[in-house]
């Protein structure tokens, strides 16, 4: 139908690398156990939260680069996934010192 | 159009451009509208909690933890498959990439079944979005917060799951090639973000 | 659509035919060109309905209950004996905001220019995906009869303003609206799907469908501004649709985000709102300048002076509007250093704005001035720009502003961006592109009358309005007779109604314009405005599938009076040293 975009990616088989996609299931199936552990240990508020912020932002990660190739696409692309970060932080963080 | 003071041109290639094929670039800018969308609902949920703490309860009391993390872990599962399917079209492994999409399907509804139940065990408690029922204990805003943004989350891993059946569909017509993938990639890239916004919901929500 | 991820997949340029059966030519079309014309057909009727409601409340306003003329026909709901009821007023201005807003000035800039010209002003055959571009229109156009159904539900429309700040949108015992209030909600929900489609397809295209030698610096403007716009629409349009399901929510099944009296926050609602709504004021104004610099770069025979601050500045403003919602809120009781800051960051967009009107003035100083309609049209934007732009530094300072806050200032400072800005540029615009859409110029004549009665009506309506809003006039009041401190103002305000009234039957000359020239008017070359960029390249109205062959692009696309040249204009298209007026150059192999 429409020509094909510029530049469609070279997709000859065995190029995109394939990392250890088992492997990594089994990180973030460690990290989960992790989370759940950490908010229920008791420790301080403060802490959790920051503890279970940064295990999820890990796993997000984790999830984007590999799972979803960002690590391997080009960096454009991965400046264009995380355009909208900012501003998301903008509106909560703003409206936040409003309450 | 015939013209006969045409110049010799090479065939040349349009401008470079973002290097991914058109729909898996179109699904990326899809997907950051998607950030914004869940950004309104997950930041409503944390201002609101912000602003009025007293109104929910604290991780474990109300919400079934354990019953989640295994639902998490059946959605983290999905992903793996997804991805699994992804790689084996790569290769043009044709009876690897049917498999595994009928596993991530298969597991993204078992994901939504284990949600509707503990919808239906959390209504049991009372535990309601609306107005009245939780008011007594005036914990109104966490019912509404709660359901909004995973049932918004449920829709999203339904419709991928039907997005997944029929990618599966034309799976099964022989479709999908080592060379022309296009379809698995972009419904991959789909699951595995609305795997991500859960990663996000299982923490906030549950967690914290 | 089904794409396929080789590269060497041969390329296909308009390879596909054009359907023959009138239903998947002209109503379920992929055609962007087609697209874009359903966008400008529906979105003038909703203006011409907008323009209504605007009459409606005029009346009021300067004959205070008083039976309108004409207003017979209204159901007893809407009107009593010709006498506008204050439940209908408060949807008519509901409902003038929002159809304005959301179905006419959007759809215009974004919908019609946005399908229409990008992949002819980039040198693609077509849209990435032309299938998603036809299903864009067609859930466009149910939001909006959804949107007219709410005028004859019972209880009437949604009255709670365009804004629609709770708890009076949130709580139907308050305003006495349920069901119209839920239809507005419904209604833009569907229609924030439609625009998704379309930013979606719009920034797929542009970045990745550009001919050989369209470099990002040789687009035009007017491309660049749609490109910036559908970045906006696509990040700001969620954040509404999530607000909208949560008041929704509220509406129908109870919950309680926004309603204080269950624990919600309304202020809630004003940030998400306005974390929406300031980016959408520059979805409304930047395609507007896009289109003005290419018309008055070929009004002007001159290359836009300073091109590259020109992209610069429209970037810097999509930006800027994401960090400025706040100043929308002074009045709210907001945190005072929060409200400094976007202040402060406010004024900051003053300056690349300003960096486009001195650009705009250079490009036409000295230059070889045409002053035909689509230039009349686009100087007046950048005057009334100017104006627009002037008392939006009034009330961006937050002293001022907590005096003139919701009152008409207010008014008159959004139409003379709104009317007086987008709403100009958009006649120029129309005017300018109407031979590539219908093969057909558009009567000059007519065109330069319907131009200077609004300018003069125009004027004449909007600027009292800053007079009776320093004097204190409400912008939503139903009979301003009832306070004795408005009394002063019944004159001006009988004045405005006039000119206002004016203003609406001069618009019948464009209609007249519009339609007549379809059929009559003279016809068109391909290059009428002797412009260069690459739609005046191909026929008016371009082939199915745009141009020939995949263009080539050698230049900047506004090489207008270049020195040693034999013509005023160098096409982008066209190889150095050829006549500007080449055609497209076909592929010898």
């Amino acid at each position: 139908m429409q020509p094909v975009a510029a530049e469609t990616t070279a997709a000859v088989p065995d190029t995109t690398p394939h990392p250890n996609y088992i492997g990594i299931w089994g990180i973030l199936f460690v990290l989960t156990v992790v989370e759940v552990g950490v908010a229920f240990v008791g420790l301080s508020k403060t802490v959790t939260i920051f503890a279970l912020i940064l295990l999820a932002v890990w796993k997000a990660l984790l999830v984007a680069l590999y799972y979803m190739h960002l690590r391997y696409e080009p960096g454009r692309l991965r400046l264009l996934a995380i355009a909208p970060l900012p501003l998301a932080i903008i509106l909560v963080v703003a409206v936040l010192t409003e309450f | 159009m015939d013209h006969t003071a045409s110049v010799a041109l090479d065939p040349r290639r349009p401008m470079p451009g973002m290097g991914v094929y058109n729909m898996k670039l179109g699904m990326w800018v899809f997907l950051l509208s998607e950030i914004m969308f869940f950004t309104s609902l997950i930041g409503a949920y944390i201002i609101l909690r912000f602003a009025h703490p007293d109104a929910f309860a604290e991780p474990g009391e109300v919400l079934n933890v354990p019953l989640t993390a295994l639902n998490t872990f059946i959605l983290i599962c999905s992903s793996v498959t997804m991805v699994k399917a992804f790689a084996a079209i790569q290769q043009g492994d044709q009876a690897g990439l049917k498999r595994w999409l009928i596993a991530t399907a298969t597991i993204g509804a078992l994901f939504v079944g284990v949600q509707a139940y503990e919808y239906i065990q959390l209504a049991g408690h009372g535990f309601v979005p609306a107005v009245d029922a939780y008011a007594a204990e005036g914990r109104p805003l966490y019912g509404a917060t709660f359901y909004t943004m995973t049932g918004f989350h449920g829709a999203h891993v339904t419709i991928g799951v039907l997005c997944l059946l029929f990618v599966t569909w034309r799976a099964f017509r022989g479709k999908y090639t080592a060379q022309s993938y296009g379809g698995v990639e972009i419904v991959g890239l789909y699951w595995h973000f609305v795997d991500l916004v859960w990663i996000i919901l299982f923490t906030i929500v549950y967690l914290i | 659509m089904q794409s396929t991820a080789t590269m060497d997949a041969p390329l296909h340029w308009a390879g596909h035919g054009e359907p023959q059966s009138f239903m998947r030519r002209y109503i379920f079309s992929t055609d962007h060109k087609i697209i874009g014309i359903q966008f400008l057909f529906m979105s003038l009727l909703f203006l011409l309905v907008g323009g209504i409601l605007a009459g409606i409340m005029r009346w009021q306003l300067g004959y205070p209950s008083q039976p309108m003329p004409g207003a017979g026909v209204l159901p007893e709901t809407m009107a009593v004996d010709g006498i506008i009821l204050p439940e209908f007023y408060n949807s008519a201005v509901t409902m003038h905001g929002t159809i304005m807003v959301f179905f006419a000035i959007m759809p215009l800039l974004v919908g019609v220019f946005a399908n229409y010209l990008i992949p002819l002003q980039i040198g693609a055959p077509d849209m990435a995906f032309p299938k998603l571009n036809m299903m864009s229109f067609w859930t466009a156009a149910p939001a909006g009869l959804i949107m007219l159904a709410g005028f004859f539900v019972p209880g009437g429309h949604a009255a709670a303003g365009w804004t629609s700040y709770p708890p009076l949108s949130a709580t139907p015992e308050y305003s006495g609206v349920a069901l119209g209030q839920q239809l507005w909600l419904i209604s833009l929900i569907i229609l924030g799907f439609s625009s998704l489609m379309g930013a979606v397809n719009y920034i797929t295209t542009i970045i990745n469908m550009r001919a050989p030698g369209m470099t990002w610096f040789r687009m035009p403007l007017a491309t660049w501004a749609l490109f910036i716009t559908a970045i906006l629409v696509l990040l700001a349009i969620p954040i509404l649709t999530g607000a909208l399901i949560m008041l929704l929510f509220d509406q129908t099944i109870g919950t309680s985000f926004f309603r204080a009296d269950q624990g919600g926050s309304p202020l809630l609602w004003q940030h998400l709102f306005w974390f929406f709504g300031h980016p959408e004021v520059y979805i409304l104004i930047l395609p507007a300048m896009g289109f003005v610099s290419e018309i008055i770069a070929a009004g002007s025979r001159k290359p836009v002076f300073g091109y590259h601050a020109m992209v610069i500045a429209i970037a810097g403003i999509g930006f800027l509007g994401w960090i400025v919602w706040g100043h929308h809120m002074f009045q709210s009781g907001m945190n005072p250093t929060l409200g400094m800051t976007f202040m402060a960051t406010t004024m900051v967009i003053a300056v690349p704005s300003a960096i486009k009107v001195f650009n705009w003035l250079a490009t036409m100083w000295r230059g070889d001035l045409h002053f035909h309609v689509p230039m009349l049209n686009a100087i007046a934007f950048v005057a009334m720009f100017v104006i627009g732009g002037l008392s939006g530094v009034f009330v961006a300072s937050t002293p001022v502003d907590i005096y003139l806050h919701d009152t008409y200032f207010v008014v008159a400072h959004i139409h003379y961006v709104l009317f007086g800005g987008s709403l100009f540029a958009l006649f120029g615009a129309i005017t300018f592109w109407y031979p590539k859409m219908f093969g057909r110029m558009m009567s000059e004549a007519l065109g330069k009358v319907h131009f200077w009665l609004t300018l003069l009506f125009f004027n004449l309506t909007f600027f009292p309005m800053h007079q009776v809003g320093i004097g204190g006039m409400m912008r939503r009041i139903y009979d301003p007779t009832q306070y004795e401190f408005l009394a002063p103002m019944a004159p001006t305000n009988r004045f405005i109604t006039i000119a206002a009234f004016l203003l609406i039957s001069t618009q019948l000359i464009f209609a007249f314009n519009f339609i007549w020239s379809m059929f009559r008017g003279k016809q068109a070359e391909p290059n009428p405005w002797r412009a260069n960029s690459l739609e005046w390249s191909v026929p008016s109205p371009p082939p199915h599938g745009n141009f020939p062959a995949m263009p080539q692009v050698y230049r900047g696309p506004y090489e207008y009076s270049m020195p040693g040249e034999r013509e005023d204009y160098m096409p982008q298209h066209v190889p150095a040293g050829m006549p500007a007026s080449s055609p497209t150059p076909v592929h010898a192999g």
